[in-house]
This record gives structure tokens, sequence and C-alpha cells, in this order.
């Protein structure tokens, strides 16, 4: 009877198919969109094809932010599910607090890399995808960048996976990766959605490139490959040393925690004592 | 009145607003959305809100905008003024403005729906449409978070403060600082969010199927007729600037 079982298709496996479909479908839109923009970027942006470009990076990547959370959403455990609102916090309070520090960085994405160790790369997904577009009721600039945010956390999934953080010293060469991919995927939204970066310090840095002759995107791209991986490393390693300052009771009552062996040392000894109660 | 609009209404008015703004392409149209959306924001009582958040969002990128086109723009041809590698173009400060005013469009018209709408009736409505449950939950508990958060972290402060935290000195003690009070922060949020998932679980939340809502948002039929049309004018505006700049997009 149970081994039968085991050969007869389960009626979810039907609909996990197809979110398994719609995950990828976000992912090559993300990607799509990335690769067209990149090949048909207006060589002369003063001449006004610029909205095209916009529009093209709006609903190229958002299609595919919102695909993922989607595809993601509904299957997720409630356990993990109450984590998002704390990751959308963290990601706007620790931004802030680490703001009191006087660092040239945002680390904004601290809750999402949080949430990606304890609970793997499609939850870092979403997390990434959703903490930028409901942060973008305070913000509404930070809703372009939900396809380079769910990047981020899905790449700190994958590490996580990857035991990159059983070792402390490896979880910021992780970062650092994670930094270049969504440094070069969220340079077009700056190029052409606001056409420069928020700041006046990586405004500067675009502008030296620009001085030296680069196009929009080229200088972007390049100021986001200086700024980028230094952020997201330091955000990486801010996050393991959070995770190892939680307790083990905490860390390891997360599946993804047990099932991959994220993080360094064995699980509590008291583990199976839930059971029994 | 402004109550009794249907958050999905206001939703399409201000997503269709910032599209169509987008694909006009045009700094006079930005910058007349953008103070339309100021002076709705007076009339609904929000302009305290929506200004000063409008302002921090806008200035940095504005004054980022200014230096980097300003004074950079290779692309220009009609030199107004030159130091050494910097120079003035015309072609540099219009696109500067057109991309500054646009982005105050969009970000007013969006601040403005989202200062003036009602969470509560938001996540109703979107339920309604089917949008999955849990995206509701989560919009709606991280806005009620928010505020309950920094109360917890000035909590946090405090107790620390009264055994013997100073916020002062060098980086090395500040950071420690920092982690003196983002360790307790995350473990109680982490913690927290354990006991809630437990409530929710108890209360059937992580079941699927119909739900019902005791929160009925009235939808009046010329409010779906509006969302239809303004559904459609956002479509032929993002038609007709694919259509009119795909060539010379292709072509490049």
């Amino acid at each position: 009877m149970s081994q039968q079982s085991l050969t007869v298709p389960a009626p979810g496996q039907a609909a996990g198919r197809g979110r398994r479909l719609l995950e990828i479908a976000g992912a090559a839109a993300i990607a799509a969109t990335y690769i067209f923009l990149v090949l048909t970027q207006p060589a002369d942006i003063a001449s006004g094809p610029v909205s095209f470009s916009a529009l093209v990076a709006l609903g190229g990547f958002l299609l595919g932010a919102v695909l993922l959370i989607v595809a993601v959403l509904p299957v997720l455990p409630t356990s993990t599910l109450v984590l998002i609102p704390v990751a959308l916090v963290l990601n706007v309070v620790l931004g802030q607090l680490m703001g009191t520090t006087g660092l040239p960085f945002y680390f904004d994405s601290i809750g999402t890399v949080l949430i990606a160790v304890l609970a793997g790369p499609a939850t870092g997904a979403a997390t990434g995808a959703l903490s930028s577009i409901v942060w973008s009721f305070f913000n509404p600039t930070v809703l372009p960048f939900a396809a380079g945010a769910a990047l981020i956390g899905f790449l700190a999934g994958l590490a996580a996976r990857g035991g990159l953080f059983r070792r402390f010293y490896l979880a910021p060469v992780a970062g650092f990766v994670t930094g270049v991919l969504a440094g070069v995927v969220s340079a077009p939204i700056a190029a052409f959605v606001f056409g420069g970066t928020s700041g006046l310090g990586t405004g500067a840095i675009v502008s030296a490139f620009r001085a030296m002759g680069d196009t929009l995107l080229a200088a972007i791209t390049k100021q986001a490959l200086i700024s980028d991986p230094m952020d997201k490393a330091i955000v990486f390693a801010i996050a393991a040393l959070l995770v190892y300052a939680l307790p083990r009771r905490t860390t390891f009552q997360f599946p993804f925690v047990r099932r991959y062996r994220v993080l360094a040392g064995n699980a509590p000894v008291a583990a199976p004592a839930p059971s029994k109660a | 009145m402004r109550a009794r609009l249907h958050p999905l209404t206001a939703l399409t008015a201000a997503g269709s607003v910032a599209v169509i703004t987008v694909a006009a392409d045009s700094w006079l149209l930005s910058l007349a959305v953008a103070c339309a959306a100021g002076v709705l924001s007076v009339r609904a009582g929000v302009a305290g809100r929506v200004l000063p958040a409008a302002a921090v969002i806008l200035a940095p990128l504005c004054l980022s905008l200014l230096m980097l086109h300003g004074l950079f723009f290779p692309e220009g041809h009609t030199v107004l003024a030159q130091w050494g590698p910097a120079r003035v173009t015309t072609e540099g400060l219009g696109f500067a403005l057109d991309l500054a005013s646009r982005t105050a469009a969009c970000v007013m018209v969006f601040l403005l729906f989202s200062f003036t709408v009602n969470v509560p009736d938001l996540v109703s409505a979107l339920e309604a449409r089917r949008v999955p449950a849990q995206f509701g939950f989560v919009l709606a508990s991280t806005l009620t978070l928010l505020p309950a958060i920094a109360a917890r972290l000035d909590r946090i402060r405090q107790a620390q403060e009264s055994r013997g935290l100073v916020l002062r000195g060098g980086l090395l003690s500040r950071l420690g600082a920092v982690r003196l009070q983002m360790v307790p922060l995350v473990l109680a949020l982490v913690d927290d969010a354990g006991n809630r998932a437990q409530a929710l679980d108890a209360r059937g939340f992580g079941i699927g199927g119909p739900r019902t809502s005791y929160r009925d948002v009235a939808d009046p039929p010329a409010q779906r007729r509006f969302r239809a049309v303004a559904l459609l004018l956002a479509a032929v505006a993002v038609a007709l600037r694919l259509a009119a700049s795909w060539p010379a997009a292709g072509l490049s």
C-alpha cells in the first residue's frame, strides 16, 4: 500500500511542476530583459529613446519578480511565511541603524540574506522581490529594483545550500560574487529608469567614468561593480554573524538549515524532545 | 469622498498615470503630474507626510542627476561652459530635467496612493481578486510591524544603556553598540514569528481553499469602468511608445 503510493503521482505533483515552470519563466523574463536592454541600448541617449528602454526594463523586471512571487509564495509553510515581514522590517530598520555608524554603504538587504540562509533560495528570491514591493509604499524608487533584490536572495540561498556559511570567511566571498551579479543586473534600471544613482558618492563615481567617455549604462555598471560587491560582502558577513548569534534552538528549527547542514556545528541535542511532548 | 475610492481604483489610477508619464517622455507633462499629485495630497490632507517623504527621496537623486549630466555628458554638442573635463551642455541639462521630472512625477503619484489607501481595504480587495492570501498577510503584517519595531528598538537601546552601553567613540565601539542592539532585536523578532506561525496555523491559515471576509469593500460599476479605461489608456501609451521607438532602438 505504502509502496504503491510512492509510484502513483501525487495530486500536488502537477501543481508543483506548474510552479517550477513559473519560477523558470520569472528567471527567464529577468535574464531576457537584461540581455535585450544591453543589446538594444540607445547609442545616443540624448536623442530620446531612453523612455523605450525604461518601459522595457520596468515591464520585464517587474514581470519576472511577480512571477517568482506567484510561484513561491503560496507553497511556503506558515513558519517561513511569518519570517518574511520580519525580513522586510530588518531590511529597513537595520539599514537605518547601520546608517548611524557613518559607513558609506546601504545595507538594505540584511533581512533578505538572513531569511535566504535560514529558509533557502526560493524563499530568499520571493523575500527580496516582496521586500521591494512593500518598501515601495514608503519609497517608490525601490520598486524597479525588485528583480535585483530577488537575485540577491536567490544567490544567498544557493550559497547557504552549498555550505558557504559553514566557514565564516567564505560568507563575504559569496557576498562579493552576489554583489557582482546583482550590480550588473540592476545597472540598466539605474541607467534607463532613473538616469543615474541616487547618492552623491555613487554619482561622483559614475561622473568620473562618464568624463572618460563611457556610455551611461557602462558607467553605471562599472560603478555598481565598485560599490555592490563590497556592500554585499559586508551584508553577508553581518548576516552570518546574526545567524550564529541566534540560539541553535531557533536556527535548527528550519528544515532547510537541518537538511543541507547550512551552519557549522551539530543540531542541538534537545532537538528530538519536542516530538515527545 | 476619498475614503470611498476603491483601493484598486486608486492603485490603477496611480499605476496608469505613472506608465503614461514614462511613455510620454515630456518634462512638461511630468512636472504637471507631479504638481497635480501635490495639489491632490493637500486636498486629501496628507501633504504633511507626502511632501517630506518625496523630498527625502528626490533631493539626493536630483542633485546627483544634476551633477552627473549637468557636468559630464559626452553626447552633448551645445557647450555652455567648460572647466577642464567638465562641460555643461544644453543636452545634458535637458536630459537631467527629463529624468528628474519623470521620477518626481512617479514618486509623487505612488506616495499619494500609499499615504491615502486604507491598507485593510486594499488587502481584502486583493484577496477578493484571488491574489494569494499570503501576499496580503505579508503586506499588512509589515506595515503594522514597522512602527512596533521602532518602539521595540527604543526599549532595547534603553535597556542596554542602563547596562552601560554608551553611544560614542570610534568606529569599533559604534559597531559594537550596533551589535548589542541588533542581536536582541533579531532574536526577539524571529522568536515572535515562531509564535505567530503557531497561532496562524491553529486558525487554518496554511490551508488552501476559498476564504470569506468580514470586510466588504464597495466597488461601484463606475469605478470598474474607470479602471478599464485607465488600463486601456496605459496600454495604448505603451504600445505607441514601443511602436515609435522600436526601429531606432533596433538599429543602434
